[in-house]
């Protein structure tokens, strides 16, 4: 219901709220040295000790657990601070101009030296960054509803229109007309809109050289489907657009990775999401994904065990962790994992490519949909 | 040789005569084999091997003569140390002090013959020990350059007497040419001669170093230094008090062996065990021997003391540890002293912190006296100079006099490496402005060998080194312990203060509360913290439970936001 209600809110109330929020945790700290006391903030904690897998929500769920940041700790003040400049920023110089900015533009507008020391308020952007993520689940808030952006990455093609602006500015983007390339996703979607469309599913690639050969193949017109990318790990613009996507447009997703540790955990961090950003699973998770391949069965399934590659120490490093996660306990990928582990071969989607260019379109895809051959 | 000196020494004057033939063979063997093959052979032995720590070793011999003469007449030491270097590698040194000087008949004895020398017949504390040094550095200058030594000296008296000495290597006979007398007020004894196969420099095996380590142990001189570059460096007077003569002393009954007890037995003059054991001991009452003899009624002390068979002096050793005796006198002992070695080291290392520590006198062996002086300095000038900093440095003393050489060695060395340095907050040793000064003080010290470079390591010694250094250690490591404090607690102070600026400004961004309202109560916040912290620190439980109440209140107030 909150959901629904937020949906109906425009760009300015939603910045209203945030901006209330900052002003709400601005003034319990004033309150606090008013009265003599040690400034604090609250900072649910991030981190293995305090994730856990929701089974029913399928979603890897940040905990209760919070830390106090006291400013006056020889450990926390610096830290402090940061966060501090990060909440001045967000309000002063975003909000209050309807601007967003990237997190580099963040970590220029607030590194000086301080007064009186040799030493810089920000050293290395991954200061302001942790800084950012902490003022985010203080705030209970995301990133975007900061107005800060991440880089943007991800693209996609299919017959669906949508509509974006850019401050008052609408346009409408045909992602059927979108050429070679397709349409960049940016990195803030929550001004996005989609058009009804006739779409029946998503097909979200792991590889750009995929996406490009499907859409030179016009995979999407003749599968009536939104084809997309995420060019590696997917950026949190791509998630939250395929989150929408999926709640909104009521169409299944599959994924396509290589058959390789690295590729299911791209996978899943769509899914289900990643400890790192636990606390942001609910707003970028997909749980309705299915993994439709590779895995190592379809090396043996499709007779790809000549285009393999050996599993390198890492690769195994990495199985086997992912055999331990909630998230992979399913009796389907403990079986896949028990299988590399067993066969340690890898194989890339490309590996399809040995039996045809278009083998993949005009095979390989249309036989797994149509009987539904999917890893949850 | 050590061994035959120790025997001599040991003696009353009336029984040295019938060992004297010992020191007559040595001089024959002298007379018979060339004096200068004698030196080639044992030239490593007293000192002269390497160029720098030749060059070290004369004028150590020059120096510590200088001290010792000015001690004997209570004048304070001003010695002027001049080294030059000269065409072909040789070099010229100039010792110059304002002592006795030397009579005219006695130039050629003192400095023209070997092994003349008065000192070791005495079992007194004195800087040289064997009487062979001054003339060896006349021997070594004549046999690395073939020229004479260059003698001046006046002994106050309006007259000044000048000559050129060298050994005659055939008689072992001093050889004095080109004498001069003529009036003036000169008073004291200046040498000068040239010398090869010697070097200089700054390292810690050098003339400059030696110097300034005998300062350290000799407040009450005065010495200059005049280095081949012509840079003078004067180590000046610390104290004018000139140290006590030191004189003879009688063995000490603990630590005697059994074999030092029958010897002695042998020789005394007295006539009962009982009266031998109180005439040639220090310490040992009539009283003491009746406590002796309550422990062991078997043995007739009424005998005569030639009589003594070994099990029965094995028996007097053994309970000689039984009874409570005064300690060995201390007087005989002449320590640099608390006092002296603060002043001195306060002159020359103006030290942030400085401990001395003196222990009380001691046995070893025979019944011989000893004691230990350590004085640490840390900060200042303290530590050895390595290009712009400074590195801690062990100095090592044996009666006043450094030993530069052997270090490996020495008790002194082995009773520092003994100590854990981490407890003593010294792990950073090698890099720390430390000087850790040790003067081992005895009549007779256990050199390692005949070249007096290194103290034996024996038990009761290294074990008493070590118990002066530690006790000296525990006041500089809680020094530094208060140091490293007071500099985390200058950490804190920073971090707490240095961000309130960008905080308040930040927070009149967030909240239009005025960051100049704002800093001075975060200030008093940070002030107020600090203060109890630190409270906490020194073990305050009331900033204990006040600051616990603090974060608890935080607790709960969370909880019920919550």
């Amino acid at each position: 219901m909150a959901a629904k209600k937020e949906k109906e809110m425009t760009q300015a109330e939603k910045a209203k709220i945030i901006d209330a929020k900052i002003d709400e945790l601005g003034k319990l700290l004033v309150d606090e040295i008013e009265s003599g006391k040690n400034p604090h903030l609250d900072i649910p904690i991030r981190g293995s000790g305090n994730v856990f897998y929701d089974e029913k929500a399928k979603q890897i769920m940040l905990g209760d657990k919070i830390a106090k940041r006291y400013l006056f700790n020889v450990a926390h003040a610096r830290r402090f601070m940061q966060t501090l400049l990060v909440a001045s920023y967000v309000k002063k110089d975003l909000l209050a101009n309807n601007l967003t900015a990237t997190l580099r533009d963040l970590y220029y507008a607030k590194k000086h030296t301080i007064a009186g020391t040799k030493e810089d308020t920000i050293d290395e952007q991954k200061e302001s960054d942790g800084a950012i993520v902490d003022l985010e689940v203080s705030l209970d808030t995301f990133r975007e509803r900061l107005h800060l952006r991440a880089e943007p990455k991800g693209r996609m093609a299919g017959d669906l229109k949508v509509k974006d602006r850019v401050r008052d500015k609408v346009d409408t983007i045909d992602l059927s007309r979108m050429g070679s390339g397709g349409w960049a996703v940016p990195s803030i979607v929550e001004q996005i809109e989609f058009e009804d469309s006739a779409i029946e599913y998503v097909l979200v690639a792991e590889k750009n050289a995929i996406f490009d050969r499907l859409n030179e193949d016009e995979y999407w017109k003749k599968n009536k489907c939104l084809l997309m990318t995420t060019a590696g790990q997917a950026a949190r613009g791509a998630r939250r657009l395929l989150q929408r996507v999926s709640s909104e447009l009521k169409v299944p997703i599959y994924c396509l990775t290589d058959s390789d540790p690295y590729g299911w955990y791209i996978y899943s961090t769509m899914k289900y999401g990643s400890m790192a950003l636990a606390h942001e699973s609910e707003r970028l998770g997909c749980p309705e994904m299915k993994f439709l391949g590779m895995s190592t069965s379809d090396i043996e399934h499709y007779d790809l065990s000549s285009v393999t590659i050996k599993a390198k120490e890492v690769d195994i490093k990495r199985a086997q962790e992912m055999k331990a996660y909630d998230w992979f306990k399913s009796k389907e990928w403990q079986r896949e994992i028990n299988l590399f582990l067993e066969k340690k071969l890898k194989a890339e989607i490309q590996a399809l490519s040995s039996k045809s260019l278009q083998y993949i379109s005009k095979s390989y895809l249309p036989e797994k949909i149509k009987t539904q051959d999917f890893l949850p | 040789m050590a061994e035959k000196i120790e025997k001599v020494s040991k003696e009353k004057a009336a029984k040295a005569e019938e060992k004297a033939p010992t020191r007559e063979e040595l001089e024959k063997s002298f007379r018979e084999y060339s004096v200068a093959e004698f030196f080639k052979k044992n030239r490593q032995m007293l000192g002269y091997s390497g160029k720098i720590r030749s060059l070290t070793t004369l004028v150590h011999e020059f120096v510590t003569n200088s001290l010792d003469s000015c001690e004997d007449a209570k004048i304070l030491p001003e010695i002027r140390v001049e080294i030059a270097q000269l065409p072909d590698e040789h070099y010229k040194l100039v010792v110059e002090d304002n002592g006795t000087g030397i009579p005219k008949k006695n130039v050629g004895q003192a400095l023209g013959k070997l092994l003349a020398g008065s000192k070791f017949s005495q079992r007194a504390q004195k800087r040289g020990q064997q009487g062979i040094g001054a003339a060896y550095a006349t021997l070594f200058a004549q046999i690395t350059t073939g020229k004479p030594t260059k003698v001046k000296t006046g002994l106050g008296d309006g007259k000044v007497y000048e000559c050129l000495v060298s050994v005659d290597v055939k008689s072992n006979e001093p050889s004095i040419t080109d004498e001069k007398e003529y009036a003036g007020k000169f008073q004291g004894l200046r040498i000068e001669a040239e010398y090869a196969e010697v070097g200089y420099n700054r390292s810690e095996y050098g003339s400059y170093e030696y110097l300034r380590r005998t300062a350290l142990a000799n407040p009450h001189c005065q010495i200059t230094l005049v280095e081949p570059d012509n840079q003078i460096t004067v180590f000046p007077r610390a104290s004018k008090d000139i140290p006590k003569k030191p004189k003879n002393v009688q063995p000490h009954p603990l630590g005697l062996t059994t074999s030092d007890l029958m010897d002695m037995a042998q020789v005394t003059s007295a006539r009962k065990i009982s009266s031998f054991l109180v005439s040639d001991f220090t310490r040992v009452s009539a009283e003491k021997v009746k406590e002796l003899q309550a422990l062991m009624p078997a043995v007739d002390l009424e005998r005569a003391p030639a009589a003594l068979s070994w099990a029965e002096a094995e028996e007097l050793v053994k309970n000689f540890q039984k009874v409570k005796w005064i300690a060995p006198e201390t007087d005989a002992l002449i320590p640099i002293g608390e006092d002296q070695l603060e002043k001195s080291l306060k002159n020359l290392l103006e030290p942030e912190k400085l401990k001395v520590v003196e222990r009380k006198a001691r046995v070893f062996r025979g019944g011989i006296p000893f004691s230990v002086e350590v004085a640490i300095g840390y900060g200042g000038k303290s530590g050895q100079q390595v290009n712009e900093s400074r590195k801690g440095e062990l100095v090592r003393f044996a009666n006043r006099v450094p030993l530069l050489f052997d270090a490996g060695n020495c008790a002194i060395t082995e009773a520092f490496k003994s100590l854990d340095l981490n407890r003593y907050d010294l792990k950073e040793f090698e890099t720390m402005p430390v000087t850790i000064l040790v003067n081992f003080v005895s009549v007779y010290v256990p050199y390692t060998g005949a070249g007096k470079l290194a103290i034996s390591a024996e038990e009761e010694i290294v074990s008493e080194i070590r118990f002066a250094l530690m006790e000296a250690a525990r006041d500089i490591s809680t020094y530094l312990h208060g140091l490293a404090k007071a500099e985390e607690q200058e950490r804190r102070r920073q971090i707490f203060f240095k961000y309130i600026k960008e905080i308040a400004q930040a927070l009149e961004d967030v909240t239009g509360r005025k960051a100049s309202a704002l800093e001075p109560k975060l200030r008093k916040i940070a002030e107020e913290r600090t203060a109890l912290l630190e409270a906490q620190e020194e073990g305050d439980p009331d900033a204990e439970a006040a600051l616990e109440e603090i974060e608890d209140q935080f607790e709960e107030e969370v909880k019920n936001d919550g």
